[in-house]
């Protein structure tokens, strides 16, 4: 085996029996052993599963029973999570011992699917406000330096995928938390429509925000990722009973006469983003027209009320969901998310249905815009990483993020490696689609991915660890 | 609106939600409220009494076996 494969490269030799699944998770488990002490990408690493089973797929390939492209792929489960018989802490003191008795249905599709659970990965505690020193477990790092910042919170995914110790992995994202790591960590993530893939058994956030999606190193691995994520589920009361499409039947199409419209005053003028970012999102915009596209500007409402609509619904939400908790066990919780609870108590109940109304508006102002538009873009993300002990406390007295307006209209979006900054860590372009048209956002990160060359480029921390 | 938050009103709020800081976390949360009042007010509109929250919903289906 030569090199850290993508999960499609993978499936592909694990299909015509040249690449053992036994093989590939050994390799793996071998750079997260060597790579976990510096990175802390992973709070608890599942070597027995992982080995049994990967010689089950293996089984499975060599009896002509495979289970599909995702068969004997090695991935990890942000520790939010629920994994039968397997610790699900949601990286708390307070579930420190907790074993569920039953698997989120993410996890137990992609177990259907053949995977290879390699480990639960670090995350914000309880998805929300990281990085923390004061946790039982330290937060992930980040690979192309470990300085510095991975974002968060699915941020053991995040480094994980980009330094090959999984190929892939769940993430979570109420207003970034899929797209932010994956920006920063040089990969692709993406956050699909509100409702497609199944909240059940993975720890809320906030409920009308929360959202579940694959994050790997490409978008054609994304892809294969969300045709088994994506499907309706009882179990959970937002899942959406929409056809799923097939995710990769038009990779490689080309994205000739698709029109992208460009949000300039979000990155440009509401938050202005760091040189190099923006001379990556320009670059990507003469590639989107060197590969046919059209180019529009789009105007919305600025970025601060959509990120005002979504903290203020994000703030009440959570306080509602961990209510009991922060009234008996407020410090239990790390410092960040003790502070995020109690911000609870300064939220009204008027000022949430004010925000949930403003939703309505801004959801349909989207809407307008994108009419005869397929995809439009924007920043991730403002700047490259910064360093780790750098972050500010409070979120919410910060510039806005582009991220959160997407949570706030359960548009699909995607994060997308776009090249990298001044300081040589990555920099990224957010896509966002329309409502279920994942296929689309999919389609045209592909085209782009596979017309620049990002993809080419791993953290140099993991090369000695890769056989030439 | 207002945008401070003085000693009373905040124990008030605390006492209201259960919670309990220590003094510092509540230096802290009076320091951010001026952040959150901005907020409330970006999403306050003139939209009048009609206007639905993005939370209505209808009955599915399965509501109706």
């Amino acid at each position: 085996m030569t090199g850290i494969p993508t999960i499609a490269d993978a499936a592909r030799q694990i299909a015509a029996k040249q690449l053992s699944p036994v093989e590939l998770t050994r390799a793996c488990l071998d750079r997260a052993y060597a790579l976990n002490k510096e990175l802390h990408a992973f709070i608890l690493l599942t070597e027995e599963r992982a080995l049994a089973d990967a010689r089950a797929a293996e089984a499975a390939i060599m009896a002509g029973k495979a289970t599909g492209p995702l068969c004997g792929i090695p991935i990890g489960l942000k520790d939010i999570v629920d994994t039968k018989g397997i610790a699900t802490t949601c990286h708390s003191r307070l579930l420190c011992d907790n074993v569920p008795d039953s698997d989120a249905t993410c996890a137990a599709k992609l177990a259907q699917a053949g995977t290879v659970l390699i480990g639960k990965t670090a995350t914000h505690e309880f998805a929300d406000g990281g990085p923390s020193f004061d946790l039982p477990w330290p937060p992930a790092r980040n690979p192309w330096n470990t300085a510095h910042f991975t974002a968060g919170s699915s941020s053991g995914t995040g480094a994980g995928v980009a330094a090959g110790l999984i190929l892939g992995g769940i993430g979570t994202d109420t207003g970034g938390s899929i797209r932010g790591p994956a920006a920063l960590c040089g990969i692709a993530g993406i956050k699909p429509t509100y409702g497609l893939v199944s909240r059940a058994g993975v720890a809320p956030a906030a409920f009308t925000l929360d959202h579940i999606g694959p994050m790997a190193w490409t978008a054609e691995d994304c892809a294969l990722m969300l045709q088994t994520l994506a499907g309706h589920d009882p179990r959970d009361p937002a899942s959406a009973a929409h056809p799923v499409p097939d995710y990769t039947a038009r990779l490689g199409a080309g994205i000739k006469g698709m029109r992208i419209g460009v949000i300039h005053h979000f990155h440009e003028i509401d938050h202005k983003v760091s040189n190099g970012t923006q001379r990556r999102i320009d670059d990507a915009i003469t590639t989107f027209r060197e590969l046919g596209a059209a180019i529009e500007e789009v105007t919305l409402s600025p970025l601060a009320e959509w990120h005002a609509c979504g903290t203020l619904i994000s703030i009440t939400e959570r306080a509602a969901a961990y209510d009991e908790w922060a009234r008996s066990r407020l410090h239990d919780f790390g410092e960040r998310v003790q502070q995020r609870l109690l911000m609870g108590a300064l939220v009204s109940g008027v000022d949430y249905v004010q925000a949930v109304r403003r939703r309505r508006e801004l959801r349909a102002e989207l809407k307008a815009a994108m009419a005869g538009l397929d995809v439009v873009l924007t920043a991730t993300q403002q700047s490259e990483a910064p360093k780790i002990d750098a972050i500010p406390m409070w979120d919410v007295s910060q510039k806005p993020s582009f991220t959160m307006p997407f949570n706030v209209a359960g548009y699909p979006a995607m994060s997308v490696c776009s090249g990298f900054g001044e300081n040589g860590l990555p920099v990224a372009i957010q896509l966002v689609g329309k409502p279920f048209q994942e296929a689309t956002v999919l389609r045209i990160a592909d085209a782009f991915e596979k017309a620049s060359a990002s993809r080419a480029r791993r953290p140099a921390l993991c090369a000695d660890l890769v056989s030439a | 609106m207002q945008t401070d938050l003085d000693d009373a009103t905040l124990a008030f709020l605390l006492a209201r939600s259960g919670l309990s800081p220590t003094p510092t976390q509540k230096a802290e949360l009076k320091a951010i409220y001026p952040h959150i009042a901005a907020m409330a007010e970006l999403v306050r509109k003139p939209r009048g009494r009609m206007a639905e929250p993005a939370l209505t919903y209808g009955f599915a289906e399965e509501d109706l076996a």
